[in-house]
């Protein structure tokens, strides 16, 4: 173990160093600058002025930079999110949620960590701010796609099938269930090749709202089509034991549905094991922390 | 250096190719690879720095490189895509590990969960050396993402090289320190960079992981003499070199963007520490911009050229 301690005016001057870091671009101009009147005084004394710029312009060089790499790593994270508003206004939101919450983490990828929640409630109401939200959540699922461990799916053994009523299915970290009520998976695709940072138009709103399972493969992200009502029952069993999602999923069912639902859900429950859905089968309470499956 | 390859680039632009992209390449291929590349360099080695924008062409045609480094960091989380993809690069060719996110110079203690993963990650490859930088990188729980230089004084020397010693124990292989490209310089300063950078290693008794391009911007924007730099080093504890390409602003301040050729003023450089040290694994640094990947392989085989 390393004993010593870094000395207080190092800390303090790191502090400093770190609030001009930290300080907001000024967006006035319609480009992004440096405001180095908002620097502290401190931080510009800790600086010596050098043979081309003075001390402040030098500090905003690591100003800039802070930003921009947050900005572009944002962008990465968010793609489809960052194209729906253009990246000069998602730059805005994303500074807004790097203020609130700056990165902590040694691992840069977690810097955008939480902020579909923070756009949920940064967004007015009305369609684009729906379309919005519904594609940041798009672009989160995405992202824990990636970032899950090697996971094994569930074999149910036969213990598992006499007491899978009630326990709880674990959801696989490496599928994620989403809905969409634009075709914005389509448009994620077509971005996916397509460079740019202006807003791209909003496609028309679908008749009926699709539902996938987005399931991680060597080759990239299989997207597999699910009825709504399988979709909504895949949400349910992540949250809750198979008898109550069951019985949730049938209290929102018509009479032809609830006729179905027996023969219907023994389908679903097959084939998401089949395509590995879950990864476990606990009568552990639901923890909140399952990054599987996305409520949307 | 610059931060993070692929994970950060470091200039105003950078990226975040930390982020797994939307679609990689899968690895398809050959299966004739071996099942395990030796994981010694050759001294006169090159090797190019892993980016995500290479995987197409690499697992396609695996072409002759002497190695690759990594930036740590992109490959000590859990994800599995990442890993996979490193393994295959493994088994064809050295791996060296470069970090962006040790903090040996913050004023919070080393995160030994990080060192953790970082050792499990160098065990993982059989990195035959590991390199961080000699810079803070955040303060009091934040993390700031970016290579941050600190005043150069012998108490922070002190505070370094313990740190540093700390962390090759921990390895168990041999740990360099890379200098950094910079845009300012303290009041509180009392040695010049090159005074404190290898007061550091030999204290430390770690490495030098030495950067010409990052010796060369930090003259520029401080004024001093490339070569005094170069001159102060012992070549015997140099691990690596980079080079890299950086950015003129126009009021002629350099910043380390990665994202063009390396001059000619680097490459001049470049060989006065070849005459002066050579032979040392040579590395290329691509972070923004990047060319399609024979490109950047022919701009490394330009090291060779320029050796004298
Ligand atoms: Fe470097």
């Amino acid at each position: 173990m390393s004993t010593r301690s870094a000395p207080d005016w190092l800390a303090a001057l790191q502090a400093r160093f770190g609030a001009v870091l930290r300080t907001p671009l000024d967006r006035s101009a319609g480009s992004l600058r440096a405001d180095v009147s908002a620097y502290d005084r401190d931080a510009l004394d800790d600086a010596l002025d050098g043979p081309r710029r003075p001390a402040a312009e030098r500090l905003a060089v690591y100003n800039r930079q802070y930003w921009f790499r947050l900005f572009g790593v944002m962008q990465t994270a968010f793609p489809l999110t960052a194209r729906l508003l253009g990246h000069w206004q998602f730059n805005h939101y994303a500074a807004r949620f790097l203020l609130a919450q700056p990165p902590h983490a040694w691992d840069l990828d977690r810097a955008p960590d939480g902020f579909e929640q923070h756009l949920d409630g940064a967004l007015d109401a009305g369609a684009m701010s729906d379309a919005l939200r519904e594609a940041s959540r798009i672009d989160a699922a995405w992202r824990r796609l990636f970032r899950a461990p090697a996971t094994a799916p569930l074999r149910p053994t036969a213990d598992d099938a006499a007491r899978l009523l009630d326990a709880r299915l674990v959801p696989s970290p490496a599928v994620a269930v989403v809905v969409e009520r634009w075709p914005l998976l389509e448009l994620k695709a077509t971005l996916a090749n397509a460079r740019g940072e202006s807003a791209v138009a909003l496609p028309p709103r679908l008749a009926d709202a699709r539902w996938w399972a987005l399931a991680r493969e060597p080759g990239g992200v299989r997207h597999v089509a699910l009825e709504a009502r399988e979709g909504e029952l895949l949400t349910l069993l992540g949250r809750h034991t198979v008898r109550d999602a069951l019985a949730r999923l049938e209290a929102t069912c018509s009479d032809a549905e609830r006729a179905a639902l027996p023969a219907n859900a023994q389908r679903w429950l097959a084939r998401g094991i089949e395509r590995g859905v879950w990864c476990g089968l606990t009568t552990e309470p639901d923890t909140g922390d399952d990054q599987g499956i996305t409520q949307l | 250096m610059r931060a993070s390859a692929d994970r950060c680039g470091f200039r105003a632009t950078r990226h975040g190719a930390i982020v797994a992209p939307v679609s990689e390449p899968s690895i398809t291929a050959n299966n004739d690879a071996p099942r395990r590349a030796p994981a010694a360099l050759a001294r006169d080695a090159l090797g190019l720095g892993l980016r995500i924008a290479h995987y197409g062409y690499l697992f396609e045609h695996w072409p002759a490189v002497g190695y690759f480094e990594v930036i740590s960091e992109n490959f000590m989380g859990p994800a599995l895509p990442p890993r996979q993809r490193l393994d295959a690069v493994r088994a064809r060719y050295p791996v060296v590990l470069h970090g962006v996110g040790l903090n040996l110079l913050g004023p919070d203690p080393l995160d030994e969960a990080y060192l953790d993963a970082l050792c499990r990650l160098a065990d993982h490859v059989d990195a035959p050396f590991v390199t961080d930088h000699l810079c803070w990188t955040g303060a009091r729980g934040l993390s700031h993402h970016d290579l941050l230089p600190a005043p150069y004084v012998p108490e922070l020397v002190e505070l370094a090289a313990e740190r540093a010693a700390h962390v090759q124990r921990r390895l168990g292989r041999p740990f360099g320190l890379e200098n950094l490209s910079s845009y300012v310089e303290f009041r509180r300063s009392t040695m010049t960079e090159w005074e404190f950078y290898t007061s550091v290693v030999r204290t430390a008794g770690c490495s030098f992981m030495l950067d010409v391009n990052n010796i060369y911007v930090s003259s520029q924007n401080h004024g001093f003499d490339p070569l005094d730099y170069l001159r102060a080093i012992d070549f015997s504890r140099v691990l690596q070199v980079h080079i890299a390409g950086h950015t003129r602003e126009p009021d002629g301040t350099l910043v380390d963007t990665h994202d063009h050729p390396v001059v000619d003023a680097v490459w001049a450089l470049y060989a006065a520490a070849w005459r002066m040290g050579g032979p040392f694994p040579t590395l290329l640094e691509w972070d923004e911009r990047i060319p399609p990947m024979p490109d950047a392989l022919a701009e490394l085989a330009k090291a060779r050229a320029v050796r004298p």
